[in-house]
């Protein structure tokens, strides 16, 4: 897998930007990724709709990789860390949890973590939080309006850029979006769309491929 | 005529129930009459308006006077038809004739559209003549206990068999069809078709059984059709599209006057939108008077018009397709076709939607959008009079429908492998499939892929311990039957006044890229966006005077190759017109500036314009095969030409040419030309100048929403399965990347090749180029037909009103270079 980084600065501390879905703080030693969706392909799978499972061993995969890359001693998921009701893939992702090495795990919920009894048995050494706040900021699932001098870091809305060339040509990539209050983060699972209707705001847009990472304003 | 049969008590009985009324059966009912009676099966060709209903549905009530012991109680004939809003009227006239008759049949309407107490009731017992479509079919297919319904028919009818051959509609009827035979064994089969280019093949598509006696019938009556075309006031030797509105609205005012009521087609939802507004700018009067009917409007607001045309209220209609089939409207007397129809078998329809009586003339008026259609107009009534009308090509091995279809079964009365198999093998869209394709589908509805261990909780379709494929979730059963169907339609909203009441339906990606409280043009009326919740746009009436009209995904028709065939011929005829052809007559003035600057093609030749403007180096080609072969060959080409020297071009197409433009001189000469233009390896350098995942990418939309990977939000309705919501692109890319040998996929590229690439046509063009003469001009200023192109690739880039200034630009320009 090759990693390509990326760093920028936010409220004068620096965030390395990955082409993998996931933005790694070194002052905490921390990643952070959104929208992994564990359970969505067996989800469609239980409604009719044959999806595999290789799906999700291919985003816990990538994810390995990254803690193993950046030697993180922190996970923070912003949300959407399950899809919906516990299925079988909720067991692989445990299992999965027990193999790689013990670091700290955050969850900020999102609208898609309907945290059961039975879910909170299964994943009793995650940190559960609705939002979370580590100086200079605040983590959150679905972005609030902006509020002055907190910068929220949050997922939940996918955010990919269309880019249009000559002759019809169109390319859809994930991308980070940044302005002047937040970053929001792409979906770590590559089962997901890409929403791509442009914001309100002025943002950057920082779109990445196999081997770049670039800016678009 | 057998004189035993007209001597037969049911003869009698339904020939005088005919004279009673005044009418005298025509031949060819005579002639279907007596084939069903002697246990026939076949198709019935007529035009619209000489009684092709009564033809198969009076054979089958005389059969039943004559043989009531061959028919048991419940349902006795099946009436297939294409449009829910056919078989209203249909009923209607059958239960008139009934009574007349005296006879004690019930005749039911079943549809989308029908109450669930009238369907509960038609369940627990079958009238004897069901009026349905396709995709209800289908839906009873997945009932339980459902054969009970089906096993003692004795007839089915399709009704307008030509618009279901061709596309995935057909194959969901020969899969009925084939699944009826197999529970009556004697049904009779019949279709009922206007004229195509390909009868013998839609019979036999239709009716591929062995066992069973076939007829064709052809009516001898033949529809008189006039065709005038509406000549602009001056023409204009550099002509683009849509200029001509505003100025043609003053000359088809008057004929909306002189008419009862008048029908206007035009090709697009949004140039209805369009004209509507002409049209009421031109003659304010008319407010009240006019309607605007297309797909997107609400079905309430549609059947509204439908009725008023039938009570003649209406003074005229501007309309798309949604209009080409349907009941036969009495009061409409003339017909407008705005802009070529692109085909001839849907200008012959729709001109046939006037003057509907047996002997009365159907009138149509030509209106050109630009001066070049009139060529157009010209090789239309050339290819009328030759009547030589496109085919309806029959599809074959969809294996998306197949998938449906199976899972359709298991929902059901469940299925066994090798009976199906036997029913597929005998209709004609599976007649090539093979053991392993269907094992495939098996695997794929029971396992979901090839690696069992992948997709542990996948148990869509179970086989049970008597080897039967059954749906035991009611889920599934729930989420297929709501998926039943093949019609897939772009993400839509619904639209609807904040005060109550719905204007109609409006596509996601369009509405979506509108801010609040902008305006924009739905069923005539400008409205104001004010929010979108639950899958509908509410709007206001706005005040504003100018409003986006949207445009809808696939707008744009292709010109056929039958009428490109004749439009080759017109333009080199156009040199020297006959004195009878006016259209070509009037366009002397373009067509000689064109032979003065450059060339007119003959039949045996190929032009190739290279044009230098400030703009920079131009290459026109002209093949005449419509934009959608064009778009694939100007790619090739430019491929080629890129092989010769690294160059970008922007790419331009309508139907008689396409355009490659570079900054760069474009290395193309007498010598190398026909390298460029070869036939030699066509395919593999198309492949080389697509990007075919991406179109096939694309094609997998349909394909995943009818194979039921998919699951389609409703307008308006509340429950949308959020948490199952994905687009069938992520699905296909899912799918490369574990599941490569997924059939699905394999079709989704088989379809580029076939519908979008139009491979045959390609290779018949690009043969057809290698025998002409090639033709290379050099001019330093744009040409009659290569203006209309020029204009097109502009349009795309550019706001209305500076296209218009620009355009203006260009043309004042072109025409000093050249003085």
């Amino acid at each position: 897998m090759n990693i390509v980084t990326k760093n920028i600065i936010c409220k004068n501390e620096t965030l390395t930007l990955t082409n993998h879905r996931a933005v790694y703080w070194p002052k905490q030693e921390m990643l952070i990724i959104s929208d992994l969706h564990v359970g969505k392909a067996a989800h469609f799978r239980k409604s009719g709709i044959p999806v595999s499972t290789e799906v999700l061993n291919n985003d816990l995969e990538r994810l390995k990789q990254l803690l193993s890359f950046f030697k993180a001693k922190q996970l923070m998921v912003v949300g959407d860390l399950f899809h919906a009701g516990i299925n079988n893939e909720f067991k692989i992702f445990r299992n999965w949890l027990d193999t790689v090495e013990k670091i700290n795990l955050i969850l900020v919920k999102g609208n898609h973590d309907k945290i059961s009894s039975e879910i909170s048995d299964l994943f009793f050494d995650w940190n559960i939080f609705t939002t979370h706040h580590i100086s200079p900021f605040n983590f959150i699932h679905e972005s609030l309006n902006s509020i002055d001098n907190v910068f929220q870091i949050s997922g939940h809305t996918h955010p990919g850029v269309l880019l249009k060339g000559k002759g019809k040509q169109r390319i859809k990539l994930p991308c980070y979006q940044i302005s002047k209050n937040q970053l929001i983060l792409p979906a770590f699972s590559l089962f997901t769309g890409l929403n791509t209707k442009p914001p309100l705001e002025k943002v950057i847009n920082y779109a990445f491929t196999e081997d770049h990472i670039f800016e678009l304003i | 005529m057998s004189s035993k049969f007209l001597e037969s008590e049911g003869f009698k009985i339904v020939e005088k129930h005919f004279i009673d009324k005044g009418h005298k059966p025509f031949t060819f009912q005579l002639k279907t009459w007596q084939s069903i009676g002697n246990n026939y099966s076949g198709i019935v060709v007529a035009p619209t308006g000489f009684g092709k209903t009564y033809s198969v549905f009076l054979g089958v009530i005389i059969d039943y006077l004559n043989h009531p012991e061959n028919y048991k109680k419940g349902l006795k004939l099946l009436w297939v038809s294409p449009l829910r809003s056919l078989a209203k009227d249909l009923a209607k006239a059958m239960n008139a004739a009934i009574e007349s008759i005296g006879l004690d049949w019930t005749v039911a309407v079943r549809n989308g559209d029908t109450p669930t107490k009238t369907r509960r009731q038609q369940e627990r017992l079958m009238p004897d003549v069901l009026l349905t479509t396709p995709e209800t079919i289908h839906l009873l297919f997945s009932q339980k206990n459902n054969s009970r319904w089906f096993k003692n028919i004795n007839c089915i009818a399709i009704d307008e068999w030509h618009e279901l051959l061709g596309n995935k509609r057909g194959i969901l009827t020969e899969l009925l069809i084939s699944r009826l035979k197999t529970l009556s064994p004697n049904l009779k089969i019949w279709g009922i078709t206007a004229t195509i280019g390909n009868l013998e093949e839609a019979k036999t598509v239709l009716i591929p059984y062995a066992d069973t006696k076939t007829i064709m019938i052809t009516a001898k009556e033949k529809k008189k059709i006039k065709i005038v075309s509406v000549l602009p006031n001056a023409i204009e030797v550099l002509p683009w599209s849509g200029h001509l509105g505003a100025s043609m609205s003053s000359k088809i005012v008057p004929i909306i006057y002189e008419n009862t009521t008048t029908l206007i087609f035009t090709n697009t939802r949004n140039q209805s939108e369009m004209w509507y507004q002409i049209i009421l700018d031109a003659a304010p009067d008319l407010a009240g008077q006019i309607a605007i009917h297309h797909g997107s409007i609400d079905a309430k607001l549609r059947n509204w018009i439908e009725d008023s045309i039938s009570e003649g209220k209406l003074k005229a209609v501007i309309c798309t397709s949604s209009l080409d089939l349907g009941v036969d409207f009495k009061p409409v007397d003339c017909v407008i076709q705005i802009g070529s129809s692109k085909g001839i078998a849907r200008f012959m329809q729709r001109a046939g939607r006037s003057g509907h009586s047996p002997y009365e003339t159907s009138k149509i008026y030509f209106v050109p959008t630009h001066s070049l259609e009139l060529i157009e107009i010209s090789a239309l009534k050339e290819a009328v009079k030759q009547h030589k009308i496109e085919s309806r090509l029959p599809l074959v091995l969809c294996f998306d429908v197949m998938v449906q279809f199976l899972i359709t079964l298991a929902v059901g009365e469940g299925f066994l492998a090798k009976e199906i198999y036997t029913l597929l093998k005998q209709t004609h869209a599976y007649a090539y499939l093979t053991e392993d394709e269907f094992s495939w589908a098996l695997l794929f509805i029971t396992q979901g892929g090839t690696t069992l261990k992948s997709y542990e909780e996948y148990h869509k379709v179970i086989k049970d311990e008597k080897n039967v494929y059954r749906v035991k979730s009611r889920r599934i059963s729930m989420l297929h039957r709501m998926n039943i169907g093949v019609i897939v339609s772009s993400s839509m909203l619904r639209v609807k006044f904040i005060s109550g009441g719905y204007v109609g339906m409006i596509e996601e990606y369009f509405i979506s890229r509108l801010k609040p409280k902008a305006s924009f043009v739905l069923a005539g009326r400008v409205l104001e966006m004010l929010h979108i919740k639950d899958m509908t746009v509410y709007v206001k009436i706005s005040k504003a005077k100018k409003a986006m009209i949207p445009s809808y995904n696939g707008g744009r028709l292709p010109l056929t190759s039958h009428l490109s065939h004749f439009l080759r011929i017109k333009l080199a005829d156009a040199l020297s017109p006959s004195i009878r052809e006016r259209e070509l007559k009037f366009l002397h003035p373009l067509i000689a500036r064109q032979g003065l600057h450059s060339h007119i093609p003959k039949a045996n030749e190929f032009l190739i314009e290279l044009i230098e403007t400030k703009e920079g180096y131009h290459i026109f080609m002209y093949p005449f095969e419509g934009r959608l072969v064009h778009e694939v060959m100007a790619a090739l080409i430019a491929y080629r030409l890129s092989k010769i020297t690294p160059l970008t071009f922007t790419i331009a197409m309508n139907d008689y040419g396409f355009e490659l433009l570079s900054d760069q001189a474009i290395p193309l000469n007498e010598d190398n030309v026909a390298s460029v233009v070869s036939k030699n390896n066509l395919m593999e350098d198309v492949v080389g100048s697509i990007n075919a995942s991406e179109m096939a990418s694309r094609k997998f939309r349909d394909i995943a929403v009818i194979a039921g990977l998919v699951v389609q939000s409703m307008p308006g309705k509340r429950q949308n399965n959020k948490s199952l919501q994905s687009s069938s692109g992520l699905i296909f890319r899912v799918l490369e990347d574990y599941e490569p040998q997924n059939l699905l996929l394999k079709q989704a590229y088989s379809e580029v090749f076939n519908q979008q690439l139009e491979e045959v046509r390609l290779r018949e063009a690009f043969i057809r180029i290698e025998n002409s003469d090639i033709i290379i001009k050099r001019s330093k200023s744009f040409t009659p037909l290569s203006f209309p192109i020029k204009v097109d690739s502009l349009r795309n880039s550019l706001s209305n009103e500076s296209l218009s200034k620009r355009i203006e630009r260009l043309q004042k320009e072109a025409l000093k270079n050249t003085k």
